[in-house]
């Protein structure tokens, strides 16, 4: 353990600035809220939508809070110096990503109850299928994506760059891949371009559990391709953590790391089952 | 030996900050690195630290590689960056618990609050902390884990006297535990009166290196003498023994030398052979200040320099 000594308290610490923050809690608890009125004054008026846009609705959330949320604050510690001093102390990379992760999975998850709730309360919202498997799903999920975000925390050279690599990245994670329009609305091309999106495993997941109802068995093909997610996220963080910004990125390790996260997605996209949230509700 | 290295050379592209550095610290004492900014202090003691990575050279700190062996060397070294940024919206003894943590043996942060004097700020945030207070927190992390090797890089830039004092306290009373202090600075008084050995750096080379006082004995600086006496005196026999007349400045005359022993004794023939008395007499031999001015040439142009010798 003593590999990752520290990690509780850096966790607790990192607990502590989020809810202790002002603009830390507008952006992980109010910024989420601020979703679900959007989307719930535009969809929730009728009813199949309503139920189509709460699993898009919770994507988008673990997107923003990862691709926003976790990679600022990599960059930010990096930048500003903290991650020095922490390096001069015998803490360990590991433990620094995984308190940032674990933080960050934390924060999402209290998002999304704080959606769900208030959801409940002012559109009546509902899932259909297992709520247990839901919170499951939604953990695989957050888990899967943190340390993508995580990775961009480290790939981004300061915070000049880390919006526009951001940006560039979290609209086609939410727009491909059916997560802020419902998929079986998108184009044809869309559709099978969507399956090289990775959050589209997530949304194509919550969909079946929270509107589909179904089980873990019917959902092992795109959970596999989040626990991929996961592994490959955290493998390019290994090869590409940096403790300074004044560290160069080593370009050919990162050429090789976004290729081997391209290779899984297109062997993902290749061989994952086809997506059903791809079809038109009722019309089963 | 505490740290040892050997032939250490560090190139950031063309610039070369170390231009091979061999040198051996003793354990126990506080050892002063001085040198004007750019003189590569910082990147010498970083090195020590593991933090950077020489271009050529070897390097020992507690017997152990700081490029190797760096987490082992970590539990046994405490150090003060010279900027410090500390994680937003947490106490001090928040910061303090978070950084024990990482070791696998510290003091308990009430114990750190009373060796730094912290303990009425203790609930405060850290970012609302005064420069010095903030400075005594950076130095109580430095030392949450009982280091016996601890290096402050300009542990007291920027800091008020009080402040500064403060801290010297703190520095004093490493040495007196035994530890063994590495501090970089570009105060010269600082380096004179806190430091058992003072390592002069000068673009990446060591000029000079020995405790405050044997370098001043090595100063081809002059001494300079103030006599008042109570008559009218004619100098002109100290100028026949090689003493350099300056002059009246008030009611003294002035003398340059660069044997003041001797020049004393024969002042005190000249008196007698002119039947003055002594009222005042007053010696000032080259401080390590002049020592630091000889040896740092035109790199201090843009440094603070000393001030005019007067009595």
């Amino acid at each position: 353990m003593s590999y990752l000594r520290g990690l509780g308290p850096l966790t607790h610490a990192g607990l502590l600035q989020a809810f202790r923050s002002p603009t830390s809690l507008f952006w992980t608890l109010l910024f989420p809220l601020t979703w679900l009125f959007l989307f719930g004054f535009i969809f929730f008026r009728s009813v199949e939508n309503k139920v189509l846009m709460m699993p898009g609705l919770f994507t988008i959330t673990i997107m923003s809070g990862a691709f926003f949320g976790v990679s600022y604050l990599m960059v930010k510690e990096r930048e500003s110096g903290i991650l020095r001093r922490y390096r001069a102390t015998p803490i360990t990379p590991t433990t620094i990503v995984l308190a940032n992760g674990i933080r960050a999975i934390v924060t999402m998850s209290l998002a999304i109850t704080t959606q769900a709730a208030v959801g409940w309360l002012v559109f009546r919202y509902q899932v259909d299928g297992s709520l247990l498997l839901t919170v499951l799903v939604l953990l695989i999920g957050a888990a899967a994506f943190v340390p993508l975000g995580l990775f961009i925390g480290s790939v981004a050279q300061d915070m000049r760059s880390a919006p526009a690599i951001t940006n560039l990245l979290f609209f086609p994670l939410i727009f491909g891949s059916g997560a802020a329009l419902p998929a079986f609305m998108l184009p044809e091309w869309a559709k099978t371009a969507s399956r090289l999106i990775p959050s589209s495993y997530l949304v194509e997941s919550l969909h079946g559990v929270m509107i589909r109802g179904y089980g873990l068995a019917e959902l092992a093909g795109p959970i596999a391709v989040l626990f991929a997610t996961m592994g490959v996220g955290i493998w390019a963080n290994s090869r590409l953590f940096r403790w300074e910004s004044s560290e160069p990125i080593d370009r050919r390790n990162l050429l090789v790391t976004v290729a081997v996260i391209a290779a899984v997605y297109l062997v993902a996209a290749l061989i994952a089952p086809a997506f059903q949230m791809t079809r038109a509700p009722g019309g089963t | 030996m505490v740290i040892q290295a050997a032939g250490l050379r560090k190139e950031y592209g063309s610039t070369v900050a170390l231009r091979g550095i061999d040198l051996d610290i003793d354990s126990g004492g506080v050892v002063g690195i001085l040198g004007p900014n750019g003189a590569g202090k910082t990147t010498l003691v970083e090195i020590f630290e593991g933090l950077r990575q020489p271009t050529s050279g070897t390097v020992s700190v507690l017997g152990l590689d700081p490029a190797t062996q760096s987490r082992k060397l970590k539990e046994r070294l405490g150090v003060q960056l010279q900027t410090t940024p500390l994680p937003t919206e947490l106490t001090v003894r928040e910061l303090l618990q978070l950084f024990a943590s990482f070791y696998e043996s510290a003091q308990s942060a009430d114990a750190i609050l009373e060796r730094v004097d912290l303990e009425g700020l203790a609930g405060r945030k850290a970012d609302t902390l005064s420069g010095g207070e903030k400075q005594r927190l950076v130095i109580g992390i430095a030392l949450i884990h009982d280091p016996e090797l601890v290096m402050l890089d300009e542990p007291t830039t920027g800091l008020d006297p009080k402040a500064r004092r403060d801290l010297h306290q703190i520095v004093r009373e490493l040495r007196d535990q035994g530890r063994t202090t590495l501090l970089t600075t570009h105060y010269i008084e600082e380096a004179e009166h806190l430091c058992d050995r003072v390592i002069m750096l000068r673009r990446g080379e060591i000029v000079a290196d020995g405790t405050p006082f044997d370098l001043v004995g090595q100063s081809k600086e002059s001494s300079t003498i103030w006599i008042q006496v109570d008559g009218t005196m004619d100098p002109a026999p100290m100028v026949a023994v090689g003493v350099e007349a300056l002059g009246q400045q008030g009611v003294h005359h002035k003398f340059s030398t660069s044997d003041p022993t001797a020049t004393i004794l024969a002042l005190g023939d000249m008196l007698r052979s002119q039947h003055l008395r002594l009222i005042d007499l007053r010696l000032k031999r080259p401080t390590l200040e002049d020592v630091y001015l000889e040896l740092m040439g035109d790199d201090l142009d843009e440094e603070e320099s000393g001030e005019e010798s007067s009595p």
